[in-house]
């Protein structure tokens, strides 16, 4: 038996993105910028990594910074490396 | 955030929690992350991401609280806040009032708060394998535990949620090397121990507020209310437990060092804790002069 695939529908898998428009660490709304910083703008940019999730960069510089071994992203706590796309 | 993703955040805790009660080392005994907030000179100064995010985490808990979890921030000083956790029913604890301090760090949140459990009978009951009589509360997230360790993803809210399963239906497990009963019969034990230190500590002495702990108002009203609601279990679970009263009882993992139930003696503080609520209640509230702006002051 022969079995041609004439149709085929995607089902899309959910993914747990914490929260998609605050940052995870700060909490604060993307539109805006991180607390340490006082207007929002190119000052303050996002970051995403190659898990997908996004921080501010003040807030997930300062995360990495405090970790000197083993960089995890604070949500899904996968290796953490900057998605440079 | 939807009610899936916050479905999937709670069982990310419970995975963690589970993580720490099926722990086997046993080198957590180490007290070089104990806090003590009576000695602490630490003044260093909140970064603005940190007094905000405190907020936002109360925030949090104010807008939908987890039950059996009360917060209030401290009235003068933002890095500290103030939570009680009811026992959940069913478990050992049910009823009673577990009282913690946090402190946020300067930092908060990439450094997870200190937390010092205070419902120890000023140090002599040790009320899980993971909260020590001294005040010490052993969990991953908090950097005293092994196990899966603090991110900034978690807030004040999973701390305490953490802390509350760590109280459960047989805390005896909770201590690594005791997934096996080291006597039969010791896990049932260690509850009625923990069942009756909870109704003699953590709801008379937190009502009476023996240990005379700064407790904000706000958690003394809900003890009060909570403990009105809950005055027939807590004398029912005395009457079940009567006939035990003059036994000895020493706990396994080294709080007190020998203790008699008491169950009579609970009973009758439990009664005069009523009743001295109710006289309270009872008080026709005074309204020297209600016209004008209402202050009773005025009249010096
Ligand atoms: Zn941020
Ligand atoms: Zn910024
Ligand atoms: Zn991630």
């Amino acid at each position: 038996m022969k079995v041609t695939i004439k149709k085929w529908t995607g089902v899309a898998t959910w993914k747990w993105v914490a929260n998609d428009d605050n940052c995870g660490i700060c909490r604060m709304a993307f539109d805006g910028c991180c607390p340490d910083c006082k207007l929002p703008g190119d000052d303050c940019p996002l970051v995403w990594g190659q898990c997908s999730h996004c921080f501010h960069m003040h807030c997930i510089v300062k995360w990495l910074q405090s970790q000197p071994v083993n960089q995890q992203c604070p949500m899904c706590r996968q290796e953490w490396k900057f998605n440079n796309k | 955030m939807c009610v899936v993703c916050h479905l999937f955040t709670n069982l990310k805790w419970f995975s963690q929690n589970l993580d720490i009660v099926d722990m086997t080392s046993s080198n957590h005994l180490d007290i070089k992350y104990q806090w003590d907030p009576s000695r602490d000179g630490d003044s260093a100064i909140l970064t603005p991401t940190a007094s905000v995010r405190i907020k936002r985490d109360l925030l949090e808990i104010f807008k939908d609280p987890p039950p059996g979890i009360y917060v209030v921030g401290d009235e003068s000083d933002i890095r500290y806040v103030h939570a009680i956790i009811v026992g959940v029913m069913d478990t050992p604890y049910e009823g009673g009032f577990f009282y913690f301090l946090l402190k946020c760090p300067a930092d908060y949140p990439i450094l997870p708060p200190k937390v010092k459990f205070m419902t120890t009978d000023a140090g002599r009951v040790r009320f899980n394998p993971n909260l020590y009589k001294n005040g010490k509360v052993c969990l991953s997230i908090l950097g005293t535990w092994t196990g899966p360790a603090w991110s900034p993803a978690q807030q004040i809210s999973t701390v305490l949620l953490s802390i509350q399963s760590l109280m459960n239906e047989k805390p005896y497990y909770n201590e690594p090397g005791y997934d096996r009963e080291r006597t039969p019969g010791d896990a049932k034990r260690y509850n009625e121990y923990l069942r009756h230190e909870t109704l003699r500590v953590a709801v008379c002495g937190m009502l009476e507020n023996e240990c005379h702990l700064s407790i904000p108002p706000q958690l003394v009203e809900m003890m009060e209310s909570t403990f009105l609601q809950f005055f027939d279990l807590y004398t029912e679970t005395c009457r079940d437990n009567l006939r035990s009263d003059g036994e000895f009882y020493i706990d396994p993992f080294g709080g007190n060092t020998g203790c008699n139930f008491e169950y009579t003696k609970i009973l009758e503080r439990l009664e005069t804790i009523r009743s001295n609520l109710q006289k309270k209640q009872n008080i026709p509230v005074s309204l020297p002069f209600t016209d004008g702006e209402g202050s009773d002051e005025k009249d010096v």
